[in-house]
Formats: C-alpha cells, sequence, structure tokens
C-alpha cells in the first residue's frame, strides 16, 4: 500500500452476524439499474435488461430489482444491502457480461467495501509454530563470535581475475613447461 | 498481550546495527545497497508504512573510490537562500572538508524525496577512518558485504612478493628511480 490509501477508511473483510454459519441470509437488498434508452454508452446494460434480466430477478427472489430509464445518462448500478450500506457502480460502455460479472459480486458480498483499505490481504486458521521472522532467524551462527570491523566478512563475493593474476598463472604454467623439458 | 507475544513483537521489530566498509568503494553503488538497509528492505516484513528500518555505520568514507573522473567533473550545489548566495564545490573539494559527505550525500539522493527520508538518515552513522565510538560499534552484528574486491597496494605486498613476481622487461638502470 501506498500512501495515497492512507486517509482510506480501514477494516477488516467480515461478515455481518455470522451469516452463512447454519443460515444464510442474502444481504443485498435491492439493485437499481439506471440506463439511457438511446446512448450507446448503455447499449450493454440495454442487451442484459433485454436478455438476462429476468432470469437474475426470478433466481434471486431475494433480491428487489429496479430498472429506470435515464434520458442521456450514464448506465449506472446501484446495490442497498441489509445493513444500509448502497454500492453505487459507474457502468458506462459496460458489455453485457461485464455487468453480469459485476451484478454477481454486488449479490453475493457481504457489505459494500469500495473506498476501504482492507488491513490484512490474508488470513490463516493455522498460525505458525514457529512464530513469525526475527532478525535473528537464519542468522549464520559463526556471526555471534565475530568482532567488527572484520574484514574477512566484509570481502565481497565478486571473484574476477585480474590480469595480474592471469600474468601468474602463465608464469607458473611457463616454469612448469621449463621443468619438464627439463627433465 | 501475553509476556511470549509481547517479547516475539520485540524480536521481530528488532532494530539491527550493520558496518560497512567504504574504502575503495563507488559510493553511488554502495549507497543503493546501503538504502535497503537503511529501509528495511531487506527484511521479509519490509512495508513503506512499516518502522523497520537498520542502523549502518560506514568506515573508511575518505578512502570512497568515485568512478571515472568524477572528483573533477561532480558538483555539489548549496543555496544558502540570500541573493547571490549560490555556491558550486567540485567533488574534490568538497572531500577535502568533509570526508564523510560525498558518502552521505549519495546515499541521500538515492533514496525517493520523501518526508520519511530525513528521518531514515539518522540511522547512517558516518565515519572518515575506522575510528568508530565503543558505544556504536558494540552494538554491531552484521557486516555488509563491500561490492567489489578492495586492491592490494604495492607497498602492503611483502618485500620477497614483489622481488619473486615474474619480470615482463628489463628496464634499463637510467629508466629506474632511486
Amino acid at each position: 500500500m501506498s500512501h495515497s490509501n492512507i486517509f482510506l477508511k480501514s477494516g477488516f473483510i467480515n461478515v455481518p452476524l455470522k451469516n452463512g454459519i447454519g443460515r444464510y441470509v442474502g444481504q443485498l437488498q435491492r439493485v437499481v439499474l439506471k440506463f439511457c434508452k438511446n446512448n450507446g454508452s448503455s447499449a450493454g446494460m440495454r442487451e442484459f435488461i433485454e436478455t438476462e434480466l429476468v432470469n437474475f430477478a426470478k433466481s434471486n427472489p431475494g433480491v428487489v430489482v429496479y430498472v429506470k430509464p435515464r434520458r442521456h445518462k450514464t448506465a449506472v448500478i446501484k446495490a442497498e444491502y441489509l445493513n444500509g450500506d448502497s454500492q453505487w457502480l459507474n457502468c458506462r460502455n459496460f458489455t453485457k457480461e461485464e455487468i453480469q460479472k459485476w451484478l454477481e459480486l454486488l449479490k453475493r458480498q457481504q457489505i459494500n467495501h469500495d473506498g476501504q483499505r482492507i488491513r490484512k490481504l490474508w488470513h490463516t486458521d493455522h498460525p505458525s509454530i514457529q512464530g513469525p521472522w526475527t532478525p535473528f532467524t537464519f542468522r549464520d551462527p559463526q556471526l555471534n563470535l565475530a568482532t567488527f570491523p572484520d574484514e574477512r566478512l566484509s570481502k565481497s563475493d565478486v571473484i574476477a581475475s585480474t590480469s595480474q593474476d592471469e600474468l601468474v598463472e602463465m608464469f607458473k604454467k611457463q616454469k612448469l613447461k621449463e621443468l619438464q623439458s627439463a627433465n | 498481550m501475553s509476556q511470549l507475544k509481547r517479547v516475539q513483537q520485540w524480536a521481530t521489530f528488532a532494530r539491527v546495527w550493520h558496518i560497512y566498509d567504504a574504502a575503495w568503494q563507488n559510493p553511488f553503488q554502495s549507497a543503493e545497497l546501503l538504502k535497503k538497509y537503511l529501509m528495511g528492505m531487506h527484511k521479509p516484513i519490509y512495508h513503506p508504512m512499516n518502522d523497520c528500518g537498520d542502523h549502518v555505520i560506514v568506515i573508511n568514507t575518505a578512502d570512497v573510490a568515485l568512478p571515472g573522473d568524477e572528483w573533477k567533473k561532480r558538483v555539489y550545489f548549496h543555496h544558502t537562500g540570500y541573493p547571490g548566495g549560490a555556491s558550486w564545490t567540485l567533488a574534490w573539494e568538497l572531500h577535502k572538508k568533509n570526508p564523510t559527505m560525498v558518502m552521505k550525500k549519495a546515499v541521500y539522493n538515492s533514496m525517493d524525496r520523501s518526508l520519511q527520508r530525513r528521518y531514515t538518515m539518522e540511522r547512517l552513522h558516518l565515519y572518515p577512518d575506522a575510528n568508530v565510538p565503543l558505544n556504536l560499534l558494540e552494538n554491531v552484528s552484521n557486516q555488509i558485504k563491500q561490492l567489489r574486491p578492495k586492491p592490494k597496494r604495492l607497498d602492503e605486498y611483502k618485500e620477497e612478493e614483489v622481488r619473486e613476481f615474474p619480470k615482463l622487461i628489463d628496464l634499463p638502470k637510467s629508466y629506474i628511480v632511486e
């Protein structure tokens, strides 16, 4: 997370009233689809209403579906939840599939998390036995006895041979050859 | 919070002191390395809003090696704020005035311009030579490896080693300075 998110309302992903344990109550109360009858940016929404909306309403009897034609306005979905939250979604130039996807999200989510910084992106039912990391885990035990600063510990990992090293190697080879030819 | 949990918290966020030998090292490449330790970017718990930076002691800053002709060409700008208060100092001049300044500026400039930068710099301790106050040195528990091998000077070799080194050319006597 960056500093730009610092002023967002923060929280954890949670479920109201332990929903889903024992019984499930759909939290989406009402969904309002607004669109324009003429404008191209609402084309996907119109297609969705023509082909899929009745199926959606039939398969979700717990959700009230409103359709509001709004002249020369961008297509919009507004979802209202049992806890009083409402989420507004701009659907400009959305295709039918995209609207279907977003409606599915709005239907399934428990709370409006829009504009909220989620404090922890992870969750575990089995916390680590070893415990969290500390600077001392995986540390080389040799360092416990070292006195600082230490010339050997400071030595770089780079092992490029210099021209001087090569020269010495060549000299040694030459010496060996001379010895062999002498024998 | 239980006793154990509290100790665990202290251990995870413990500040470690590192030492780094800047002799014969490029200060700009070193700065990129030291910055990570100062900001805590080498830790798995790193997060920009997490105060987990370590302390770094840099020794031998007087012996830093600038690349190419940077000693002559690099210019440090300062403005007092008054009209005509601008001044330009060459790297070699600055190094003469304060042998830790080149390293300090390199680390400072390597970090992003943010409000946190000044506080991060407070965790950097620079010394021109190997003389570090003992109260700081006793905190040190890790040494950062140098980026490049430290060359050995001719006067650091034993006389025997110099004598036995393979000779390429026999220079005439008039060439050799006594």
